[in-house]
């Protein structure tokens, strides 16, 4: 009996120790929402389900997924995104969109965008232009699709493995693949890994492909917050643009909006210094006041906090007062409070991976490429990645090529990298126009602003970029 | 210098033309030992992609679109189906352009379904002649409608690095073999379903014999793709003046001008065994760097692509 003991609790351990080495042919780190997507699509695909697909991810996101889905919370995370009509398209195509909750997305058909220090103004439409969305909504989504495609074939399940970082990647001498070695000591050998692993992604690290880029020195301030009710607006994505750096307000439904707001880090400190009730103030503040009147308020919540309160609202009321029915829609509505606990931030940075595909490797989303959240593209310029990838696979593996190879890959890359190097630029522009007090700068963007807003042909083009419409037609 | 190649023209219109063979060799079928030597000095960089085999590993991606296209598009798809609900209905017409985008993805989506679903069903039997390092081979091997390939070729080196190279996908172990054998050593009773002869009768010594012999070998119901190169002047400048001399996308010494067989040849020589094969389809294509290969619509200039099928 005793003997028994020892060998059962001798014998465990030196399995663990030296770790199985299991077999995939595609291994996808990161569960975000680029990284379930894929394995959604991937799953869904008739040329590839046969694969022995596997997913890995640091967090218990199988737990977050299924107690989302199952009872989602009260109030909407602050991680929301804004996704384009071509994303939502693909996700039809895929089946992840069935899974989505539709009440907690809200559609928007107006952009309306006005310059922070002359106060020109640019206002977008197009039906359902925007449709803002949580994060975990789309994960959640893209989660229970695999989990019904598992269903639908027991014999070939999409294994996920949470919970489980990975800890170190190398190259198998003998057949060239990557083996990922999870903290559980599992090793994982795989004929392609897809880095779906964000801006720090260690794929990408692994197979040292270069990432170029800048921080913006700004950093994005999220939150989720409560317009006033003051009677029924249609739902409109509100953007200033601020010399500090733009203030998104987009609307969620039951007049809840989510907001990104980027300032310097200077900033960044006195608006976290804050409490839950002058940072609605603040918010206020900068989407209506001067940017005179708005560095008077940056000072007093630095210095004073107690002034600035009395201050902010007593030049709020002052405004308030001189707005007649008609300038009121040149403004979002007042907002009235905010969900405790969501705000947050983080560093924001432009980077661009010199290749997204190597020998059995390949990059997808934040992992090949970070974008400024001004325009709202960088979500969707991962979907379209994943888009060009499942084709491509499906493509290699028609031709009968092998799907890791680099030369297999290529394709991914050559459709994707120019397409996400304009958008990084455009976004980088435009960034960099309005982060600017530089008088015939301001001038000039004003004057092609209103200028452009009274050309409807060329609005149309614009909105036709932001929401991809072309793409959607090819 | 013009007329002796002339005469080395005519002489090789005439194996074609004639199939009489005057002084037959050992093994006809087998590779010129000048070719074999320029084959085995490539084969340390066949599986290089980013080598001097890159072309030839971008070409294979068009010569896999147009064996997929040529079996798959042969496949009846309302066969054995009774229950007419089961039926797929393909329109006559492009209905992607007339039918809403719904409508119209899903009949795709049918059609898609039912030819891969079919198409797996075939467990087709491949011989791929002149396999060199397995690019077309492994391809073959991979696709779900094939069952076995032997890739056969003449240079030992590029065998080795063929069976070499197969190691690195398990996929490959049971499907593929490779032998290093000429045609005619096939036992004359061995069939497939499939046969292909890619780039390869530009580099035998008597064509004729050689495709004789590979159809021999093409079972009823059977295909036989063959790629090679038009013996015209565009041809010249293309494969061997640009690709060889002044761009060196291929090594110097791969083409040999007077090797190069005009499609209405083999088509020539086709008509005589017209009762048992067929011609059913030929695609001209080119090369462009920076843009790669694609099919050109033109038959008679250049490289081309040719499916025979054996009707019974």
């Amino acid at each position: 009996m005793l003997v028994r003991r020892f060998m059962a609790t001798s014998v465990k351990p030196a399995v663990s120790k030296t770790g199985s080495t299991t077999l995939s042919d595609i291994l996808i780190v990161g569960a975000g929402p680029a990284g379930l997507t894929l394995a959604s699509a991937i799953k869904n695909s008739p040329v590839l389900q046969d694969l022995k697909c596997m997913l890995v991810e640091s967090s218990r996101i199988t737990e977050d997924m299924n107690d989302y889905y199952a009872s989602p919370p009260k109030y909407y995370s602050n991680r929301c995104v804004s996704i384009t009509p071509a994303t939502i398209d693909y996700l039809k195509k895929i089946g992840t969109w069935n899974f989505i909750k539709e009440e907690r997305i809200q559609n928007y058909d107006y952009i309306k965008t006005y310059d922070g220090l002359s106060g020109a103004a640019m206002d977008f439409d197009a039906p359902s232009m925007g449709t803002l969305i949580e994060n975990y909504n789309l994960q959640a989504a893209a989660y229970e699709r695999v989990l019904q495609l598992n269903e639908e074939q027991p014999e070939n399940k999409l294994v996920i493995k949470d919970g489980n970082k990975v800890t170190h990647i190398a190259t198998d001498s003998e057949t060239g693949c990557p083996v990922v070695k999870l903290a559980s000591e599992e090793k994982i050998r795989t004929r392609l890994l897809i880095g779906c692993d964000g801006g720090r992604s260690p794929v990408r690290k692994f197979a040292q492909i270069p990432s170029r880029g800048w921080a913006y020195n700004r950093w994005g301030i999220v939150g989720t917050l409560k317009y006033k009710d003051t009677g029924f607006r249609s739902p409109t994505g509100w953007q200033r643009f601020l010399p500090t750096g733009p203030l998104a307000q987009l609307p969620m439904p039951d007049d809840y909006l989510s907001i990104v707001w980027s300032v310097p880090p200077e900033l960044a400190m006195i608006v976290s210094g804050l409490t839950d009730d002058q940072f609605v103030l603040m918010l206020n503040a900068a989407s209506r006041l001067t940017q005179d009147e708005l560095e008077v308020l940056y000072k007093l919540a630095r210095d004073k906090p107690e002034q600035f309160e009395k201050e902010a609202k007593w030049r709020l009321d002052m405004f308030n007062a001189k707005l007649t029915t008609e300038s009121e829609q040149q403004y979002p509505q007042e907002i009235e409070s905010i969900v405790p606990k969501s705000r947050g931030r983080f560093p924001l940075k432009l980077s661009h991976a010199d290749d997204y595909v190597d020998e059995r490797i390949a990059l997808v989303g934040d992992a090949a490429h970070t974008t400024h959240p001004l325009a709202g593209q960088g979500l969707n310029m991962g979907q379209a990645d994943i888009q060009c990838l499942v084709k491509t696979l499906e493509t290699a593996r028609e031709r009968g090529l092998d799907y890791g190879t680099k030369f297999a890959l290529d394709p991914y890359f050559s459709s994707r990298y120019p397409v996400n190097n304009a958008t990084l630029g455009v976004v980088d522009k435009i960034h960099k126009i309005y982060g600017t007090d530089f008088a015939p700068i301001v001038c000039a963007r004003s004057l092609g602003v209103n200028i452009l807003n009274n050309l409807p042909f060329i609005k149309d083009l614009m909105v036709g970029q932001v929401s991809h419409r072309e793409l959607e037609k090819r | 210098m013009l007329s002796t190649k002339l005469q080395v023209i005519s002489k090789r219109a005439l194996h074609l033309s004639s199939k009489v063979l005057a002084a037959k060799p050992k093994d006809p079928t087998a590779i010129n030992p000048s070719e074999a030597s320029h084959f085995s000095d490539l084969a340390s960089s066949w599986w290089d992609e980013t080598g001097s085999q890159r072309i030839l590993h971008k070409m294979n991606l068009l010569r896999m679109d147009f064996i997929n296209k040529t079996i798959k598009t042969s496949i009846p798809l309302n066969k054995d189906i009774t229950d007419p609900e089961k039926m797929v209905f393909i329109p006559g017409w492009s209905f992607n352009n007339l039918l809403p985008d719904d409508v119209s993805s899903a009949i795709q989506k049918e059609i898609d379904d039912s030819v891969r679903l079919n198409s797996q069903k075939l467990q087709l039997k491949c011989l791929d002649v002149g396999c060199g390092g397995g690019i077309l081979s492994e391809c073959l091997a991979r696709l779900p409608m094939v069952s076995s390939v032997k890739g056969i070729d003449m240079t030992k080196n590029v065998i080795k690095v063929a069976k070499k190279h197969m190691k690195l996908d398990p996929s490959l172990e049971n499907k593929l073999e490779y032998k290093m054998m000429s045609l005619e050593h096939i036992p004359k009773t061995e069939m497939f379903d499939v046969v292909t002869m890619m780039e390869l009768l530009e580099h035998v010594d008597y064509p004729a014999t050689v495709l004789k012999q590979a159809l021999s070998h093409v079972a009823p119901g059977g295909y036989l793709f063959l790629s090679t190169i038009n013996r015209d002047l565009i041809s010249w400048f293309t494969t061997i003046f640009m690709g060889e001399h002044i761009l060196n996308i291929v090594p110097v010494g791969t083409h040999t001008y007077s090797k190069y067989i005009k499609q209405s040849e083999i088509k020539g020589f086709m008509d005589q065994l017209k009762d048992k094969f067929k011609v059913v389809d030929v695609k001209g294509c080119a090369y462009f760097p920076a843009v790669g290969w694609f099919f050109t619509g033109v038959q008679n200039m250049g490289n081309y692509m040719m499916a025979i099928r054996r009707i019974k």
